[in-house]
Parts: C-alpha cells; structure tokens; sequence
C-alpha cells in the first residue's frame, strides 16, 4: 500500500512532466507551431496538474491550476486570442508552479501567497471574455417518440438529493436515466430540463410506469446521494407522451456515428501505446543508485574471488568463475546503461530561457536543438544544466544582436542559435552557435591590459586563441555593462570549472561579424574509468589514463632542484615534478616517471612501479572524508584495496 | 466485489483510485492509460466496472466510452470528472455512464458509488 511519501513523490513526478509540457506548448504556441495542438495538450495538462494537486490538498496549486484551465478553456473555444502578455502571465504561472512543485518536494504545502495574485489576473483575463459568451452547450438528446401506451402500474416517487452533492444535475439525471431501464417516465417535477440542468432546490417527484415492481424501484431510487422520500402506487392514467421510454436506452443507439470511434482505429492506437506502456517503468533514482553499488561490489568480489582461484589453482572453479565473471561484466555495462538519460532532460528548459532574454533585449531568435535523444550519465545532468544556461544566456545577450543592428550587417533581422549534441567514439560534444556579433580580439586585448591580465606588450602580439582564453579567467567579461541577464556574478571561468568537474572540456571559437561558437566535450559517464594502476612508496595508487601522457625511466641526476621545488628535463621540455610525499611518504627508489597532462599542461610524479592499465569504477569519497585535494575519488579493484585516483588536475 | 479497469492518463490517479478501490475490497484487474488503450483492455480484461477519467490524451474518456458501449453495450462505466466539468459528464451520461465520481477523490463516495453501479 502507498504511503503519503509514495504519493508526494509520484504526484512531483507526473506534475512535473506535466509543467514541462504546459511550458513547451506555450513557447510552441508563440511560435506559431500547431496552434490546436499545443492549446489542447496545455489544457489538458492545466487538468490533470488541477486534479492531482486537489487530491494531495495543495489547494494554492490547484487554484492556479484551475485558473489556467479555465483560461485555456475559453481559448480552445475560440473566445480568446493568445496574446504575448497572457503567454507572459501563463508562463509566469508555470514559473510559481514550479517553485510550488520544488516546495512540495521538499515536503511542504505551498500557500496563496505567491499564487493569489496570479489567480486573480486569470480570473479577471476569463470573467471579462465571458460576459456575453452564451454557455458552452452540450448536444441534448433528440427527442423521443412516444412509447406504447400498456398497463403497467404507474408510481410517484419523492427523491431528495443530498445537498452535499457536488453536481446535483448530473445525479439527476443518472436517476432519471437508471430509472428509464426499468419503466417509462411519464412526467417529473420540476420538469425533466430543470432537474437536468439543476434548477432545483430540496425534493423533486416523479411519475413513472413500470413493471418492475416496488422493489426494483426502491432499489434504482436509493442511489449515490439519492435517498427516495416517499414510494406511492400512482391513480394517474399513462400520460400520453412520455418523456423517454426504455427501449431507446440502449446506448449504442444514442452514439453519433461520427463521433463514436470506430474500433479499428483504436485498435490501432491501442498497439502503438501499449507498446509504449511495456517499454518504459519509472524507477526510483535512489533505487538504481543502490543496485549499481551492489554491482560494482559484485564486481569486487568477482575480483578476489579470482584471485583465490588462482593461488589454488582449481580448474573447474576457474571456468565457473569465468563464467559469472561475463555475467557480471554484462550486469554492470547494462546497469551503465539505465543510468544514461537523453539530454533532452536538460535542454528541454532552454527555450524558455533563450524566449525570455531576447524578449528582455529586444531581439529576435531563432533557436534550435539537435540531437537531444543524446545521452549522458544522469549524476552529469545536474552539473551540466547551469553552465548550458549560462552560455545560452550570454549568447542571446551579448552575441546576437537586436533587428535593427543585424539588417545594417546585412543578416536577417532574426538571429540564429543553434545547439547540437553528438557522440563520438569516447565522448558526447555539445556546441553552441550563433550567428551573432562574435568576440572581438581588440577589445579582448584593450581588457587584458586593463585588467593587468597581460602587459601591453604581451597583448599587442598575443595570438587570437590567447586571448579568446582569457574568458575563462576570473572576473573577464567582454559586455561593458553588467546586465541582470547575463552578469549574475558567474563568468565564463565557472562554466570551465564546472566542466572541468564534469572531466570535460570547454572549447570557444569566435569571429567577428559572424559568430561564435562554444564547444563542450564530456566524458558520456564518469562512474568508469580506464586508470593505470602504479605503486608509490609501495602503495597503490590509479591515475585516469585519459591523464597520463607517457612513463619514462629517468636517473636521480636529470632532477634539478628550483627554488623549493623539483624539475626535471625531459625531452628538451623542463616539467613540474612532484613526488606526493606528502600523501604516500617519501620513497627509497622511485626512478620511474609518469608525465601526466592536465588541460595541456603537464607535470610528472615519481612512482616505484607501474603495474598495469585496467577498467575501474570510480566511487566518490564519502562526505566524512571530505573534500581531499588531489584525490578525486577511490576505487576498489579486485582484491579488495581501497585505491585512491589521483585527480590530476589539481598538480599541473 | 467487482473486477475493475481504472483509466487514467496519470499513475498518481490511477495509484491513488487503486488503493482506494482496494481497500474496499475491490479487485483491480487493469490499468490503461488513454481511452485507446481502455477499449482494448476492456475487451481482453471484460471487466465487471471501469473508472474513466475525462480528460486524456489521443482518445479521452468520453469517445472510449462510446467505444466501450458500442463493443459491450451492457459496459459499467463510472466517469471520473472534477468541478467544470458537467456538460462534459453529462454527454458521458447521454452516452451511457452510469456513474461519476468527482476529484479530488473521497474514498466513501467513491466506494459508495461503484458499490451501487456494481449491484444495479
């Protein structure tokens, strides 16, 4: 059985997918896209979020839920046009929705106080259309022919609806009709209309011939919310024109052709979502986090348990083991593979964000995203997200340029931005591109100098990849004035630091008048890894292969002594090197290099021996441990050591 | 006790009508989640009752309804609907609902409702 948690958590889910889809269609909607559509899916998402959050009882979601529906509503029937400030306030709405939902998450009820207002622009966005709207009619019932007049016994009956009924016409109705299965309605009062349409205050009679009996009366009378007041053997003779007769009750006689689904169709529906149903489960992201720490200790233990098979040397044991050792490696590629997520995930937000800061700065964008169904290793997704949206920020701020400067260049009017994602062999590569202003190297060499970032000299002849560098440096912004777009206290020197976490790249490529384009390169996971397994100080240790750029044996006297530190020549190239005594301890006799690369620049280490590249997993160290600078995490390969990985990239 | 089908386009309402139903000793033999999907589980499960939700993508509920009469026209269908949508619910009555239920869900009424559409 579902707990409340269980509940909060699966309404978060199917909430959220809900807004996303409110907030795609709305930016569809702008754009022109397939108007009808887009206006149904917001609807009906409005509805399903409305009913969701009225059955968990956040009563500030639902009202703003059912406010947007109501608005949608009127626009699905044509008595509204979508205009640039109701797709403001819907999209402001979707804003406060989200939060709501972050609250919820968070194990909170959301209050009125953000929503209140919203609601009441809605309702005064649908009050003021409805004024002359006539009411959305339903198709009434054709009317019927007149029944054969025979002699059953005629009865009044007194009903009163429970006044707690939340649609008191449409309980009358059900009545009506459930009693239309077992006689002929002669006549009500009020009349059948006012009861079906619910203009109707406390108990209402009916006279009704039948042949069914008391019983059968009594039981079809006492209903949901019905109760049936009084039960009396009528004198009246059969009115002449009944209401209804039961014969016309079978249903499929009150289909319209048109509008009944012809089954073949349905059919045809049905096997592309089930197909749909069969394909995809939701499973908890704790739940997968959990099974993929019992694969990877399954992997560990698979690793001693061959190393116990080969100090005793048993055969069969061996073939066994060989055995469940593909297995394991089979388990733990798949279980690589769930926690893969398309891209999508992340960029699905972007357009709204490209919407806004255009609109903000008065320009106009086309933006377009490719290959979304890429995908990455979701503990990446959430690292990936803010840089993405940095760039996408400043790309529209800084980089496009408004109409008007855009037709003096001889561009359209509206700007290009484009997003790709792809794999490669190893890695996924992300570009953004626009066709903007692009960066321009004077200016960057004018900031330098400003900045004390480089001497005059250095910046009149520094190379045009040099310069464009130096946007990743702390506190280099090329716009002259912050905006509270894309100047929000995060430069481009955090989007690098933050790819660099991710063990990724970030590349930029600019031209002056045409454009400039951002390249991302990641690894697709970072949970496994090729490292190259040494011993130092008669420790073992693993270093990213990815990381390493050669190993060489070198003699003591090749080391020359800087200042404090230590350097060595090597191939004409004086290198860093550093021994990690302070983490393994000084060693007796490590002549073995290992020059190590990090973002293109590079140091060695000294280690006793190098044993050997192999496939690990890497764990990230617990929070007790703490942040450990030059470890970026530990693995554990088959007999059970705990190995810590160096992270290279904070000794070059 | 009836065998029951629940449609709903969410699993949060489709979860949440589960346990309600469940807890009245209801049996709850099939989920779908659009109306597309409700003819044809309706036809493989036949099941004694179904909760139809109104609003659902591809095919709603009021159009698998008319599906479902059409292939069984002695179907029990219980509309699940929520304050607005009266002229909604009652096509689905002219259609051949024999009941609805109204979000946000009150376990009794609930249980009240198909337990009367059930033995009628």
């Amino acid at each position: 059985m579902f707990d409340e948690e269980g509940y909060r958590k699966l309404f978060v889910e199917e909430s959220r997918e809900n807004h996303e889809n409110i907030v795609n269609n709305l930016l569809a909607l702008e754009s022109g896209e397939d108007q009808q559509t887009a206006i149904d899916e917001i609807f009906r998402s409005a509805h399903t979020l409305k009913g969701m959050s009225a059955s968990m009882g956040f009563d500030a979601m639902e009202h703003l839920c059912h406010s947007m529906e109501d608005v949608f509503s009127l626009i699905r029937n044509g008595q509204r046009e979508v205009t640039a400030s109701l797709t403001d306030l819907l999209l402001t709405c979707t804003d406060t929705i989200e939060g709501m939902l972050d609250a919820i998450e968070a194990g909170g009820n959301p209050s009125d106080e953000q929503s209140g207002s919203l609601v009441q622009e809605l309702r005064a966005f649908t009050e003021e259309e409805s004024r002359d709207e006539p009411e959305a009619s339903y198709e009434a019932a054709p009317p019927e022919p007149a029944g054969e007049g025979d002699c059953r016994p005629a009865y009044t009956l007194t009903v009163a609806i429970d006044p707690s009924s939340t649609m008191k016409d449409i309980r009358a109705m059900l009545l009506l009709q459930n009693l239309q299965e077992i006689g002929t309605i002669l006549s009500t009062t009020p009349s059948q209309e006012l009861l079906e349409d619910g203009k109707f205050d406390g108990p209402f009679e009916i006279l009704i011939e039948s042949g069914a009996g008391e019983d059968a009366l009594r039981t079809v009378a006492s209903g949901t919310e019905i109760s049936l007041l009084d039960l009396s053997a009528s004198q009246s003779p059969p009115a002449v024109s009944p209401g209804m007769n039961e014969e016309d009750r079978t249903p499929e006689q009150n289909l319209e052709p048109q509008t009944a689904v012809p089954s073949a169709q349905v059919q045809r529906v049905t096997k592309s979502e089930k197909s749909r149903e069969i394909k995809n489960i939701r499973v908890d992201i704790q739940r997968l986090d959990r099974m993929m720490n019992l694969v990877e200790d399954l992997v560990i233990n698979r690793g001693r348990l061959e190393l116990i098979a080969k100090k005793h040397g048993i055969k069969e044991f061996d073939e066994a083991l060989s055995m469940v050792g593909r297995s394991v490696s089979d388990l733990q590629n798949l279980m690589m593979g769930i926690r893969m997520m398309p891209l999508e995930r992340i960029f699905n937000r972007l357009p709204r964000v490209v919407r806004d800061v255009a609109n903000h700065d008065g320009k106009e964008v086309e933006f377009t995203i490719e290959g979304g169904e890429t995908e990455l290793d979701r503990s990446m997704m959430d690292g990936l997200s803010d840089p993405l949206l940095h760039i996408i920020r400043n790309a529209v701020n800084h980089g496009i340029e408004t109409p008007e400067i855009r037709k003096t260049c001889g561009k359209p009017p509206k700007g290009s931005l484009r997003m790709t994602a792809r794999r490669d062999k190893d890695n996924v590569i992300i570009e953004i591109e626009d066709d903007g202003a692009g960066i321009d190297p004077e200016k960057l060499r004018k900031k330098a100098v400003s900045k004390g970032l480089m001497t005059p000299e250095a910046a009149a002849s520094a190379a045009k990849d040099d310069l464009v560098s130096l946007l990743f440096e702390p506190g280099f912004s090329t716009a002259d004035t912050i905006t509270d777009i894309s100047g929000r206290g995060v430069g481009l020197d955090v989007v690098k630091k933050t790819i660099a976490s991710l063990k990724g790249t970030i590349k930029v490529e600019t031209e002056v008048g045409r454009g400039t384009k951002f390249e991302l390169v990641l690894p697709p996971t970072m949970a496994i890894i090729d490292v190259m397994m040494v011993h130092i100080n008669g420790m073992r240790c693993a270093i990213p292969v990815g990381n390493v750029v050669e190993v060489a044996q070198t003699k003591m006297e090749a080391i020359h002594r800087i200042g404090n530190s230590e350097a060595i020549l090597l191939r004409d190239q004086t290198l860093p090197l550093h021994r990690l005594e302070d983490m393994f301890g000084r060693a007796e006799k490590s002549d073995t290099l290992v020059v190590l690369q990090n973002d293109g620049r590079r140091c060695c280490i000294t280690v006793d021996t190098v044993d050997g590249q192999q496939e690990v997993v890497v764990k990230p160290l617990s929070r007790i441990a703490g942040n450990c600078r030059g470890i970026s995490g530990i693995t554990i390969p088959g007999d059970g050591d705990v190995v810590p990985v160096l992270d290279v990239n904070t000794m070059v | 006790m009836g065998r029951i089908l629940i449609v709903d386009d969410t699993m949060f309402m489709r979860t949440l009508l589960k346990n309600i139903l469940f807890s009245g000793g209801h049996d709850i033999v099939g989920e779908a989640a659009d109306g597309a999907e409700a003819l044809a589980r309706y036809r493989e499960l036949k099941p004694d009752l179904v909760t139809m939700d109104v609003v659902m993508p591809n095919v709603n509920g009021i159009e698998a309804l008319k599906a479902i009469k059409a292939s069984d026209p002695s179907a029990k269908v219980i509309m699940c609907t929520a304050v607005g949508q009266e002229q909604m619910v009652k096509l689905a009555v002219k259609s051949g609902a024999r009941g609805y239920i109204v979000k946000p869900f009150q376990a009794p009424k609930v249980l009240e409702e198909v337990k009367n559409v059930l033995s009628a």
